[in-house]
C-alpha cells in the first residue's frame, strides 16, 4: 500500500475519532466570583468525560486545585480555562481555589 | 491567607531550590565557575514575568488548553536536562563536556524558575489591588521563600558535607527522583487537556499521606508525589526513571573505560 494512502487514512480515523469525542463531551460552565464558585456544587454522571469551562470574574487570579481530581490550574483574573476531568467512579470529589482557599470551595457529585 | 501563602511559595520554591543546590554543590567539587546560576535566573525570572503577563494567550490557545500543553512541554524539558546532565557530568572533566554540562545547568534553572515563577507572580500580583490581604501574603511569601532557600542552602551542605563517591550517590538519586516527578507532573497535565486519555487511579495512598497535607505538598513538589496514579502516569514514571539509570550506567562504563 503506498504510505501516503496510509497517512491519509490514519488522518481520516484520527479526524473523526477527535470528532465523536468532541460531540459526546458535556460542557459544565463554572464561575468564580468574589472567590467563590457558582455552582459550588456540580453533578456529572459516572464513566463519563466532562469538560469544565472556569470562568473567572474577579480580577484576581485563582488557582483550580483538587487533589481528588488530579487537577490543578491557574485561571487569569477576567478570564476563563478550560478543564477536563473523568471518567470517574461514582463519589464526591471536592475541589478548591488554592489562592483563596477558606471561601473557594466545591464538589463535584459523580452518580 | 499568611499560612496559605507561606505553603503556596514553599511549594513553588523548594523545588528549584534542591535542583539548584544539586548543580550548586556539582559546581563547588569541579570548581567550575557559577556564572550559570546568575544567568539562568535573570533569564529565567524575566520569562517567568513574561509568562504570568501572557497568561491569558497562553491559556486560550489549543482550545483553551495552552497553559497545560506549554507547563507540560516545561517540564519534560527539565526531565531531558535532568537526564543529559546526569549523564555528561560523569565525563566533567574533559573542557567541551565541561562547557555542555554549565549549559545544561543554566538552561535547568532558567526552565525551573519560568514555572515556578510565574505561578508566584500571578498569585502575588491577585492582592496588589487589595491592600487589606497584601500584607499577610506578602509578609507569608517572604517567610516561605525563606523556608525554601534555607532548605537549599541544607540541602547544598549535606551533599558537599558528603564524601565524593557518597555525594555522586545521594545527588544521582536526588535528579532521578525529581526527574521522575517532572515526567509525573507532565503526564497529569496532558490528561487535564484531554491530550493522553484520563483513566481510573491504579490504587490510592492518600490514606497514608495525603496531597493536601503539608508532608504531601513538598513530596508532590520535590518527587511529583501522586496519591492516585493512573496506569500512563506509572508507565511514563518507570520508562523515564527506567531510562535514566541505564543511561547512566552506560556512560558510566564508557567513562571508566576511557579513563
Amino acid at each position: 500500500m503506498n504510505i501516503f494512502l496510509l497517512l491519509r487514512l490514519f488522518v481520516y480515523i484520527t479526524l473523526m475519532a477527535c470528532t465523536f469525542t468532541v460531540s459526546a463531551t458535556p460542557i459544565i460552565e463554572i464561575e468564580i466570583r468574589d472567590h467563590l464558585f457558582f455552582p459550588a456544587e456540580i453533578h456529572i454522571p459516572a464513566d463519563t468525560k466532562v469538560k469544565l469551562i472556569i470562568i473567572n470574574k474577579d480580577p484576581a487570579a485563582e488557582e483550580f486545585e483538587s487533589y481528588e481530581l488530579n487537577r490543578e490550574k491557574v485561571i487569569p483574573g477576567g478570564s476563563k480555562g478550560v478543564i477536563f476531568i473523568g471518567p470517574l467512579r461514582s463519589g464526591e470529589y471536592p475541589f478548591f481555589g488554592e489562592f483563596f482557599p477558606k471561601t473557594a470551595q466545591g464538589r463535584v457529585i459523580v452518580k | 491567607m499568611l499560612l496559605n501563602a507561606v505553603i503556596i511559595i514553599l511549594r513553588e520554591l523548594v523545588e528549584a531550590s534542591l535542583v539548584i543546590s544539586i548543580f550548586l554543590a556539582f559546581s563547588q567539587r569541579f570548581n567550575i565557575s557559577r556564572h550559570w546560576l546568575f544567568i539562568g535566573l535573570i533569564i529565567g525570572v524575566t520569562s517567568a514575568i513574561l509568562y504570568a503577563m501572557n497568561i491569558n494567550t497562553i491559556s486560550q490557545w489549543l482550545d483553551g488548553v495552552g497553559q497545560e500543553v506549554v507547563n507540560a512541554g516545561i517540564h519534560l524539558l527539565i526531565y531531558v536536562v535532568l537526564l543529559l546532565f546526569v549523564i555528561f557530568s560523569l565525563h566533567v572533566k574533559k573542557a567541551r563536556v565541561e562547557k555542555f554540562v554549565i549549559f545544561l545547568m543554566f538552561i535547568g534553572v532558567a526552565l525551573a524558575s519560568i514555572r515556578e515563577g510565574s505561578e508566584i507572580i500571578l498569585y502575588i500580583d491577585g492582592f496588589l489591588k487589595n491592600p487589606d490581604l497584601l500584607k499577610p501574603v506578602l509578609f507569608g511569601s517572604a517567610i516561605g521563600a525563606g523556608i525554601g532557600i534555607s532548605l537549599g542552602v541544607i540541602f547544598y551542605y549535606s551533599l558537599i558535607g558528603l564524601s565524593n563517591k557518597a555525594g555522586a550517590g545521594v545527588g544521582f538519586l536526588l535528579c532521578l527522583l525529581v526527574a521522575g516527578g517532572m515526567v509525573l507532573q507532565a503526564t497529569q497535565l496532558l490528561s487535564q487537556a484531554d491530550w493522553i486519555a484520563s483513566q481510573y487511579p491504579l490504587w490510592n495512598t492518600s490514606i497514608w499521606i495525603s496531597e493536601g497535607s503539608l508532608i504531601g505538598q513538598l513530596l508532590y513538589a520535590l518527587v511529583g508525589y501522586e496519591s492516585t496514579p493512573t496506569l500512563t502516569q506509572v508507565l511514563f514514571y518507570i520508562s523515564a526513571v527506567g531510562s535514566m539509570v541505564v543511561l547512566t550506567y552506560l556512560s558510566k562504563i564508557y567513562a571508566s573505560r576511557t579513563s
